[in-house]
């Protein structure tokens, strides 16, 4: 077997999401310094803080913001000695649950504290505001221990000038990938500049990219056949919109090529002749730019068509 | 309930800490091969096929369409896939027998962690406005379980080591499990949590085999007949929730008919020792019920797999003629937000 192949894969999004009215008001407010939460109805009528826009218990919608303080006390906390990318503070510091005073229920958020023994449930603690505040729970720049004067509320019920509607949620995670056995063996050979399939040991398919299975009989493949470089254009498409990051002229040709050999049509660029004169059946083979490890289009061999009849079942 | 339906056949990978050496098809395979191997049935007699996997876990797009090619999808298979454990796959596909639709379910999910920072992946299930823009990784949000459970009286630290050392020792039987032999309590990884009481990370997958009634009895020596099966769900905002409880799992275990006799076995998916302390008290575990005799997800956690192999566990006990009436227990989400239960019986002996 070859080496195992790896590479970094970052995956990021960054995800704009809308708001309902309870979350709108409580991410104003924090933006404005105050801290809403929002009431349930019937007899018990607890503060939710965080609020929501459903009622966690009886799914009934609730619109009822009360103005809560800064300040309150820890319900469970946990000491993280090593702070992870994206998280509140950069040096130790305690994950926190914290009720804040005029709520009954707790709010997730971290703790600044000189240590661990400095920390245990019970403990009061006060809202450090972030000094630039832009509508998220991150304008809680975090918790601190706090032992002062009950703050005087205004008693706010969550009407703002120009309220938050929507958040931007920043999302990455770092992978290092490996395509397993059978597509580094392929990815090896391109390097190599030979195209290897592997062939069903059950229904003798031929396969490329080989992904390690039959789809077909749900086995493993394992016995490499080399095909192409040739193959035919069995199907395409014109693209006509540029894709980001992609340094190729609009319009291009993307098609399906069956490579001679194989048993699937895989895709790839068709170039090396006008986008309007691609058409099916059309011969083409690999192009290999200087030091690539890849093809990087298909053009024309000058061949004659094929005919529809001997790659009407790769389609 | 009309029909009775029986888990038939159950296989696992040995879970390890990277199968880089493997796409998740290419490890998925040889497990599917095994559990049909077990019953001598072809995919083309299967009724229907359910999975359960998160291309999140490995950062692959769409990895569970290619992870069918594993299967065998053609010509096209009755075939359905949830973004959850096995465990709620399996759900999908006894309730699928239960209409009469199917005879047999193939049941499979697998979890590739070893690509990605699986602690971080995690944070990203969490609600997205008021949690995850926070990072709050996976092992925190169990710590502060922890914290609370110390603070209720409910357990102390070595009582946690305990949970974790006798996980490991049992695990040494289990020739699948990650960590076989019982590991130092080591550093505090998330206080009051250190890395013992904390799952191992790695890459593996499991199958199952449902059938219906006599089907069952044809495929199987001793079925491991499913008598109750139910999954709840508590609120999604950590502090609306009482951190020492699990109102979910003792509801799904309620339904599921957990309470009407004892079981001697229960598998449960605790990630974390602390869970184990929450799961004994909701579903009423005394001393004599045998938990965990694989090792548990102390010894072996592939994540979307580790509450399918709960199930799996538990149900090859009963095929083995070691347990007549198991509990499989699955959980999803933070600091056991969802709880699936499944009570398993064999005939009498
Ligand atoms: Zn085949």
């Amino acid at each position: 077997m070859p080496d195992v192949l790896k590479a970094p894969l970052v995956v990021e999004f960054p995800f704009t999401r809308s708001l309902g009215p309870v979350q709108s008001a409580f991410l104003t407010g924090l933006r404005e310094r105050v801290v809403l939460g929002v009431r349930t109805g019937g007899d018990d009528g607890r503060v939710l803080v965080p609020p929501v826009e459903y009622d966690p218990v009886t799914a009934e919608e609730l619109h009822d913001l009360v103005e809560v303080a800064p300040t309150g006390t820890v319900t469970t906390w946990a000491w993280n000695p090593a702070p992870r990318r994206g998280q509140p503070l950069s040096t130790p510091f305690a994950w926190v649950l914290v009720r804040l005073d005029g709520a009954d229920t707790a709010l997730l958020h971290a703790l600044d504290a000189p240590g661990p023994d400095a920390v245990h449930t019970g403990l009061r603690v006060r809202v450090r505001w972030a000094a630039e505040r832009v509508g998220a729970i991150t304008d809680i720049a975090c918790f601190e221990p706090y032992d002062g004067e009950a703050v005087q509320l205004k008693g706010n019920t969550g009407q703002f000038e120009n309220p938050v509607t929507g958040i931007v949620a920043p999302a990455r995670l770092d992978y290092t990938y490996s395509p397993g056995r059978a597509q580094s063996a392929y990815i090896h050979a391109l390097g190599d500049r030979r195209m290897v399939a592997e062939r069903c040991p059950s229904c003798r398919k031929v396969y490329v990219p080989p992904r390690g299975a039959c789809p077909t009989c749900g086995v493993a493949t394992a016995e490499q056949v080399e095909v192409g470089p040739r193959g035919t254009v069995t199907t395409f498409c014109i693209v006509n919109i540029k894709a980001k990051n992609l340094d190729i002229e609009v319009p291009y040709v993307y098609g399906h090529i069956a490579l001679d050999g194989a048993d699937l049509a895989l895709h790839g660029r068709i170039a090396g002749i006008p986008y309007d004169q691609v058409r099916m059946g059309l011969r083409v083979e690999a192009v290999w730019t200087e030091g690539s490890r890849y093809p990087d289009h298909y053009r024309p061999t000058g061949e004659p068509d094929a005919e529809y009849d001997t790659y009407k079942e790769l389609l | 309930m009309t029909r009775e339906i029986a888990v038939v056949a159950f296989a696992q990978t040995d879970h390890r800490r990277t199968s880089e050496e493997f796409s998740e098809v290419e490890m998925l395979m040889p497990v599917l091969h095994d559990v049909l191997a077990q019953t001598g049935l072809k995919t083309a007699d299967i009724g229907f096929t359910c999975s359960g996997s998160s291309d999140y876990l490995a950062g692959r797009a769409f990895s569970f369409t290619l992870a069918l090619d594993g299967v065998g999808a053609w010509p096209p298979i009755s075939e359905s896939h949830v973004e959850m454990d096995g465990a709620w796959a399996l759900y999908e596909a006894w309730t699928k027998l239960l209409t009469g639709d199917a005879d047999t379910a193939l049941v499979y999910s697998y979890g590739k962690s070893s690509p990605g920072s699986v602690r971080d992946v995690l944070t990203r299930q969490l609600d997205p406005y008021y949690v995850a823009p926070l990072w709050p990784d996976s092992v925190a949000l169990a710590a502060l379980q922890a914290q609370a459970l110390i603070d209720a009286g409910d357990t102390d630290e070595p009582a946690l080591a305990a949970v974790a050392a006798r996980s490991r020792s049992d695990a040494s039987a289990n020739p699948h499990a990650q960590l076989r032999d019982p590991v130092s309590q080591g550093e505090y990884l998330v206080r009051p949590l250190r890395t013992g009481d904390c799952p191992p990370i790695g890459d593996g997958a499991a199958a199952v085999i449902l059938a219906a009634g006599d089907r069952a009895r044809d495929l199987c020596e001793r079925p491991a007949w499913i008598r109750g099966i139910d999954h709840r769900i508590e609120a999604h905002g950590l502090g609306v929730r009482d951190l020492t409880d699990s109102p979910s799992a003792r509801l799904a275990a309620e339904k599921a008919g957990a309470f009407e006799r004892p079981v001697d076995t229960a598998e449960l998916h605790a990630p974390f020792t602390s869970q184990e302390v929450v799961l004994r008290k909701a579903l009423r575990l005394g001393d004599d019920v045998r938990v965990n005799p694989s090792g548990g997800a102390l010894a072996a956690h592939p994540i979307m797999a580790a509450g399918l192999i709960r199930i799996g566990e538990a149900a090859a006990r009963v095929h083995r003629g070691e347990s007549d009436r198991a509990l499989g227990h699955a959980t999803s989400g933070p600091c056991l937000q969802q709880n699936l239960v499944a009570v398993l019986e064999g005939d009498p002996r």
